[in-house]
This record gives C-alpha cells, sequence and structure tokens, in this order.
C-alpha cells in the first residue's frame, strides 16, 4: 500500500499549496507587522499597570526610553545610512521642547497646532545644517552642530528659566490628554516614526544614503544628489529630535533649561552612544542601544538596593557594556544578533552532517 | 536665462513622465507574465485530483518493474536534493569540508543510493495488486481527459480576460502620460528658447574641443581636442600622470573645466553642452562611468547595487518611499527586475543576493561595469576596466567590451594601461601626454607613431 502511494506521488504529485502557517509566518516577517506587534505589546503593558500587575515607574521608564529612541533612530538614519556626524541633537530636543511649551502652555493651542509649528522650526533648522554639511563634514560638521546645539541652549535659557506644562491643557483631537494617555502618544509616535524610518531604508532612498556613505562619487556618477538627501538626512534627524522634546515636554512636564541635562553635550553623546552600540544600520539595534543606555537604569538597575545607594555605579554599567559592545562588536548589538543567529545555523548544519550516515 | 530655466523645469518633467511611462509599460509586462503564470498553477492545481484520481485507477494496469523504477526514479531524486541541500548549506554556514570528510559524505550517499534501489525493487516485487484493471476504468480515463481539458481552457480563457482589462488599464495610464508628455513638449516648443546654434555633425558622439583644466598652476590637461563617433570603442591612452582621467572627470562633471567646449550627442539627436549639466545629472543622457579603485557599496546586495544605479528611473517622491505606495513599490519591481536581466547578460545571477562585501576582485569590477549598463547608457566611461585582472580575464573583457557596444548599441570610452587590450579592442586611439594630444588614429597608426613611442620608452639619446 506504501508503494502505491509513493508511485502515485511520482507520477502525479500533489501541487504544492501555500499553507496558512506559511502565509502567517509572511505576515509576521514584514517589518511593519513586527514593529505594529511590539507597539501593541508595550500598550498592553500600560493596561497591566493600571491593574497594579506592572510596577508603573516601570512603564514610565519606558515611555522615557521611547522618546530618546525616536530621536535615536532620526540619528541612525543621518549617522547610520549617511555618514554625517553630528552633536547638535540636545540643542534640537531643546528646540521641539520649547516650542511645545510655548504653543502649548502660553498660547493654549492643540496639541496638533504644537506638533506642526515643532515640525516646521526643525524642518528650517534641518535644511540650513544640512546646506552647511554641503561644505564642511567629519570632525568639523560635529564640532558646527555642538556649537549650533550650545546656542540654542543659552538661547532657551535666557528666554525662560523653567518651562512648565500644565497637562489638563493639553488637547488632542477635542480629547484632554490625561498623564496616563501620554504614555500612548508616546507609543503611537513612537511606531508610526519607526514604520516610516523603516519604509525609507528599504526604499531608494535608504540606498541612496548608502551609497552616499560610501562613496559620494560613485552617489554623483549615479545620478543621487548629495545637497537633496544630505539636507534629507539632516531635516529627518532635526525633525525626530524635535518631536523627542516636544513628547518630552508632554510626558515630564516641567524643565529648568538651567540647570536640565537634557540639553547638553551628554544627551547627544549619549544618543550617539546608542546608535553605535545598537549598530548604525540597524533600527531595531538603534532602539535596544537606548534601552541599554537609558532604559536600563531607570528600570532595572535603580531596583536594586546596591545601585540604589551608590548611584554612580549605574552610569560604570553602561560605561562597562559600551566598552565590551564595542570592542567585541564593532556593530553593535544588531551584529551580535547576526552572528548569534549565523553561529546557531552553522552548529545545526554541523549536526546534519555528523548525522548524515546514521539516518536508517 | 529666465527662459532657460523654465525650460529645465519642464524638459525634467518630461524626463520624470517619459521614465514613468516606460516603468508603467514594463510593469504591464510583468503583470501580464505574473498571469500566464497564476493560470498555469491553477490549471495544475485544478487537474492534480483528476490527474491523481486517473493515475489510481491506471495503477492496476501497471507494471511492476515501471512502478519500481518510478518511485527509484522519485527516492533518488528526493535523496539527490537532500544531499545537495546539505552541502550547499555547510558552504552558506561557512563550514570548510575537507577532502577526506567530503569523501566520506558521498561514499554515505552512493551507499544510500544502492540500497534505495533494490529496496525499491523488492518492494515492487512484493507488491500484491487488489482488482484488476477494468473497462470502467479506461472509460473514466476518457472522461478525467475531458475534464482536465475543460479546466484548462476555462482557466486559459480567465487569464486571457484578465490580461485584456489588464493591458487595457496599463495602456489607459500610458496614453494619459504620452498626452501630458506631447503637450509638455509643445509648452517647451512655444518657449522657443531652444539654443540652436550647437549642433554636432551626423556620427559624432562626443566633441571635446580646446578643453583645459587648470588645477592653481598645473596644466592637467591644455587644449585638448578629439572627436568620438558614434559606437566606436575609443582608448585614451599616455603614460601615467598624462591627464586621462582629469580628462574623464571632465567629460562627467566632477571638475568643472577651465575652459573648453564639450559637446555630447543625446538620444533622438538633442545636442548637450555638458559643462551646464550637474554631476548628478549627466547620467541623465546616458553618460555613466567606472572607477578605477572599484566603488561598489558593501553593505548593500550586489542587485541592490544595481538597483541604485537606476535611481533616477524612479519618479516616487519621498511621502511615496516613507508610506512604501503602491507607485513606489511597482518602480521598486521594474527597477529590480531590469537589474536581473543586466546580471542575467553579465553572467552574475549567482551573485544577486550576496552582499557586495568580500566577493573576488574580478566580481566587483564586473558588478561596477554591470552598473553602468542599468540606465540605458549612450556613453559608457571605462576607467582602467583590466587593472588588476589576469590574462584570461583581460581576454573575457575585450569581450564584454565588444558584447556590451553591439547589444546595448552605445558607445565605449576607455583608458588602459595594458596596451594589449586597447588595441584589441579599440576602433580609434587617442594618445595624450602632459595633458596635450600626442596623436590621434587607428591602433595600428598608434603603435607606428614615434611620438607615442617617446612618451612611452623616452627619448633614445643615442639616435639623437
Amino acid at each position: 500500500m506504501d508503494i502505491k502511494k509513493e508511485y502515485i506521488e511520482s507520477v502525479c504529485p500533489h501541487s504544492r499549496k501555500a499553507s496558512p502557517v506559511g502565509n502567517i509566518r509572511n505576515v509576521f516577517s514584514q517589518p511593519v507587522t513586527q514593529i505594529a506587534l511590539v507597539g501593541v505589546i508595550l500598550a498592553l503593558l500600560q493596561i497591566l499597570a493600571l491593574n497594579g500587575l506592572v510596577s508603573s515607574s516601570f512603564v514610565y521608564a519606558l515611555g522615557n526610553t521611547l522618546i530618546y529612541a525616536i530621536v535615536a533612530i532620526g540619528f541612525c538614519l543621518l549617522l547610520g545610512y549617511s555618514g554625517l556626524a553630528s552633536l547638535g541633537t540636545a540643542g534640537f530636543i531643546g528646540l521641539g521642547s520649547y516650542a511645545a511649551f510655548y504653543i502649548v502652555q502660553e498660547l493654549g493651542a492643540p496639541y496638533i497646532a504644537a506638533l506642526a509649528v515643532t515640525l516646521a522650526v526643525s524642518i528650517i533648522i534641518g535644511v540650513i545644517v544640512g546646506f552647511i554639511s554641503l561644505r564642511i563634514e567629519g570632525m568639523y560638521l560635529a564640532i558646527m552642530t555642538l556649537a549650533l546645539a550650545e546656542i540654542i541652549r543659552n538661547l532657551l535659557m535666557a528666554i525662560k528659566a523653567t518651562i512648565k506644562i500644565d497637562i489638563t491643557n493639553v488637547c488632542l483631537f477635542g480629547v484632554n490628554v490625561n498623564e496616563k494617555a501620554v504614555y500612548l502618544l508616546v507609543l503611537a509616535s513612537f511606531v508610526v516614526l519607526m514604520i516610516l524610518t523603516s519604509n525609507l531604508t528599504r526604499s531608494p532612498v535608504g540606498r541612496a544614503m548608502l551609497t552616499m556613505k560610501n562613496s559620494t562619487s560613485v552617489a554623483q556618477a549615479m545620478g543621487i544628489s548629495l545637497m537633496k538627501y544630505r539636507l534629507l538626512a539632516f531635516v529627518i534627524s532635526t525633525v525626530y529630535a524635535a518631536m523627542g522634546g516636544l513628547l518630552h515636554m508632554m510626558y515630564v512636564r516641567n524643565m529648568t533649561t538651567a540647570t536640565s541635562t537634557l540639553l547638553t553635550l551628554s544627551t547627544s553623546l549619549n544618543i550617539l552612544g546608542a546608535v553605535i552600540i545598537g549598530g548604525a544600520k540597524s533600527l531595531w539595534g538603534t532602539a535596544f542601544g537606548t534601552f541599554i543606555i537609558y532604559g536600563l537604569q531607570s528600570m532595572f538597575l535603580s531596583k536594586i538596593q546596591f545601585f540604589v545607594d551608590n548611584p554612580a555605579f549605574i552610569t560604570m554599567v553602561t560605561g562597562v557594556l559600551i566598552i565590551l559592545v564595542v570592542m567585541f562588536f564593532p556593530g553593535g548589538f544588531a551584529q551580535m544578533v547576526v552572528m548569534f543567529s549565523a553561529w546557531v545555523k552553522k552548529k545545526n548544519v554541523e549536526r546534519r552532517l555528523r548525522e548524515y550516515g546514521r539516518q536508517s | 536665462m529666465a527662459g532657460s530655466r523654465k525650460q529645465r523645469r519642464l524638459l525634467e518633467k518630461v524626463r520624470r513622465l517619459t521614465s514613468l511611462r516606460s516603468t508603467y509599460e514594463d510593469y504591464c509586462k510583468l503583470m501580464l507574465d505574473g498571469i500566464d503564470r497564476k493560470a498555469a498553477e491553477k490549471i495544475e492545481s485544478g487537474t492534480a485530483a483528476i490527474r491523481r484520481k486517473l493515475a489510481e485507477d491506471n495503477f492496476a494496469f501497471a507494471e511492476t518493474e515501471k512502478i519500481a523504477e518510478a518511485v527509484t526514479e522519485a527516492r533518488v531524486r528526493s535523496e539527490n536534493e537532500r544531499f545537495s541541500k546539505l552541502l550547499s548549506d555547510a558552504a552558506a554556514a561557512g563550514i570548510n569540508l575537507s577532502d577526506s570528510e567530503y569523501a566520506k559524505l558521498t561514499a554515505i550517499y552512493e551507499k544510500k543510493l544502492e540500497t534505495i534501489k533494490s529496496h525499491a525493487a523488492e518492494q515492487a516485487a512484493a507488491l500484491r495488486r487488489e482488482g484488476i484493471g477494468s473497462e470502467a476504468c479506461k472509460k473514466s480515463e476518457d472522461d478525467a481527459r475531458k475534464l482536465c481539458d475543460r479546466i484548462r481552457e476555462n482557466c486559459l480563457h480567465d487569464a486571457e480576460r484578465k490580461k485584456e482589462s489588464a493591458r487595457s488599464k496599463y495602456a489607459k495610464r500610458i496614453n494619459r502620460l504620452t498626452a501630458r508628455i506631447e503637450s509638455t513638449e509643445a509648452d517647451i516648443r512655444r518657449l522657443d528658447a531652444l539654443d540652436d546654434s550647437m549642433s554636432l555633425g551626423d556620427g559624432i558622439s562626443l566633441h571635446v574641443d580646446g578643453l583645459k583644466m587648470y588645477f592653481g598652476g598645473v596644466k592637467a590637461v591644455d587644449d585638448l581636442s578629439f572627436d568620438v563617433h558614434e559606437g566606436e570603442i575609443f582608448g585614451l591612452i599616455g603614460p601615467n600622470g598624462a591627464g586621462k582621467t582629469t580628462v574623464f572627470n571632465c567629460i562627467t562633471q566632477f571638475y568643472k573645466p577651465t575652459a573648453g567646449t564639450l559637446l555630447f550627442k543625446a538620444a533622438e539627436g538633442k545636442t548637450i553642452d555638458l559643462t551646464r549639466e550637474r554631476v548628478h545629472d549627466v547620467i541623465l543622457h546616458g553618460i555613466v562611468r567606472t572607477f578605477q579603485n572599484v566603488e561598489v557599496v558593501p553593505e548593500i546586495s550586489v542587485l541592490e547595487n544595481l538597483m541604485v544605479a537606476g535611481h533616477r528611473q524612479f519618479t516616487s517622491g519621498l511621502a511615496a518611499s516613507a508610506l512604501h505606495l503602491p507607485k513606489m513599490k511597482m518602480e521598486n519591481q521594474v527597477v529590480r527586475e531590469r537589474a536581473r536581466k543586466v546580471l542575467d547578460f553579465m553572467g552574475l545571477t549567482g551573485y544577486a543576493d550576496f552582499y557586495a562585501f568580500g566577493l573576488p576582485y574580478g566580481i566587483l569590477k564586473k558588478i561596477e561595469i554591470a552598473r553602468t549598463l542599468m540606465c540605458s547608457p549612450r556613453l559608457i566611461i571605462l576607467d582602467e576596466p583590466a587593472a588588476g585582472l589576469n590574462d584570461t580575464e583581460t581576454a573575457e573583457l575585450a569581450q564584454l567590451i565588444r558584447r556590451i557596444r553591439d547589444e546595448y548599441n552605445c558607445t565605449i570610452l576607455l583608458v588602459e594601461h595594458d596596451m594589449g587590450l586597447v588595441m584589441d579592442v579599440c576602433d580609434n586611439i587617442c594618445a595624450i601626454a602632459f595633458g596635450k594630444l600626442l596623436a590621434y588614429g587607428t591602433p595600428a597608426e598608434i603603435q607606428s607613431n614615434c611620438d607615442v613611442q617617446q612618451a612611452y620608452l623616452g627619448v633614445d639619446e643615442e639616435a639623437e
């Protein structure tokens, strides 16, 4: 009977239809689906926190990390894809924060208006920096953007010492945004920007940026306008940083411009570090790098008594982690994942090679 | 000049629309192929059950040897697939099998095949038939055939209808685009700012006249003039530092020449003043170049490297890219298909999904040349394509250059140090030294030219 089946199969093989499992796997291999899925999971955490199953300080720290992750994925497009260095991230964050404060608090306008103004201002700044980047490159560009960030910081200090937002005034689509809903606002912004960025990197724009990073002359010979894509890279990273500032104001709600570390060089460097240790070309890696730099201490380490007693050690742990990652995995966590999966695959094939003869 | 700016904008619009139109044309073809493929699949799956039933009915008639043969064949095939998959997986995972290990595996494989053969024969012999074939079965066979035919006809008819509707859908879009292109072209004509003062003679592709490129006091190129004819392979030679690459950079606008005329005959016989083009717009007229030191983007796949060269074939903007709108997806698919075709032509299909990082030098050189073929080239500029290649590879390259010229109907300009290659493939050669023209002529003329010999070998002092 067995051989009859085999014979018929060999004469007239079953057509291989796409199985539903394969279809589902296809859908989940789409980056957009993955990002949306992570978004849903993170949103569920908020619900769990409301029921007391997860500590709300954990979710709060997570929201804060997501804000930095937004800034970092913009920077990833600038550094990892276009190969341009900038140390002005903090300044652009400050810009977004102040715009949020001014529009929402002083003018009492809705969130959408603040968003629009932030976008407009940051696009203008991005275009200016982009034009400058056509003239100077590398270290000099980094110093220049650092100077710009300092100018913005000092400007903010001169204008207003403390900026504060009364969250009950904020409304989005006519709905008041309360303290719990801000987390969802941050999460939604993160998911949308992550999807947009991921789409960009898998489009001609991403390819053009990578080409420009590797060789400007090839890019030009292939018809890629350096001006267009450098401006674009700077505009995107500036817009994302300003978005981060805007959301930070919504989330944290007050900031003392003179003492806030958010506006200093350390933020720019932290974002740079997050992108480097995450893997400059991988968006998920970058998001994870942000988690290592910002999330790890606020979410986990601060729960351990030893670190509560000695807060300086928290920064040391992060520092040692960065050194280890950069030393052994120059491509960051993204490279670590790639290498690990390659190792697993290799072990698997080696086992199959050993067992090849032993099968009946 | 204001008129000229408007004219430029309209010309750019025409270019984008034309590019979009050709994308639609290619996409339409892809769609039609897709419908055909789907129809074939549908026929296959629709008739599978019937054919299976038929095979089961006919099983009673089949001879034991035939059964054994078919089953053995199927088993050998599957074992073969498994074995080659194992080997290719091992290669992909970076496991290098030693000769003895490989021999051991092969021995096991052969032994398995032996077992399969004897086993199938035994099983077939031991097979006891249930029931005997009857005339009823024969009758059902005819019915089944008819049913299969009917299904096939239905599917084909369906596909034809779908194809017709797709064809008319894209034809409508293409017609709309054509109308827009024509109206824009009419606008351009109305402007009537076309500068007809310069035009190239028949058969001339590139006209270089009085080209000067000074870097401060250094005269890298000094008063150089030559013509490149359409469809020829033109060689530019000269000793090191003669300014060959500088000439290339001037033609492709990487350098703005200090003085001189650079005229190029673009598509439809239009004459372009290259000095007025921006460096990234030169490719739009079909002028593409390779680089002396291979410059392939290492962190994207070979296929994507070629797609980068098709960058200007995309008309979708930032929003379409960020949202992955259907238009961008369509263009991506069409450009990918074009890249595949070029890879096929270059014999690089196997490397399509490899990352360019770590590929052998010869392959990288080929990828660079493949990249120039992506954008309907009219003039391909090769900067020392044979550098670093061995003799066999150089001979292949000569073949390839001729093949490209014939297939893509373009002009080729090459700078090369390998005199064997230059003398072999070039129709005309221009020899320069210290930025000045030494000689111009056919390979034979150049070889016998005293100035060239002196420039390469130095002045023979004893003779003086």
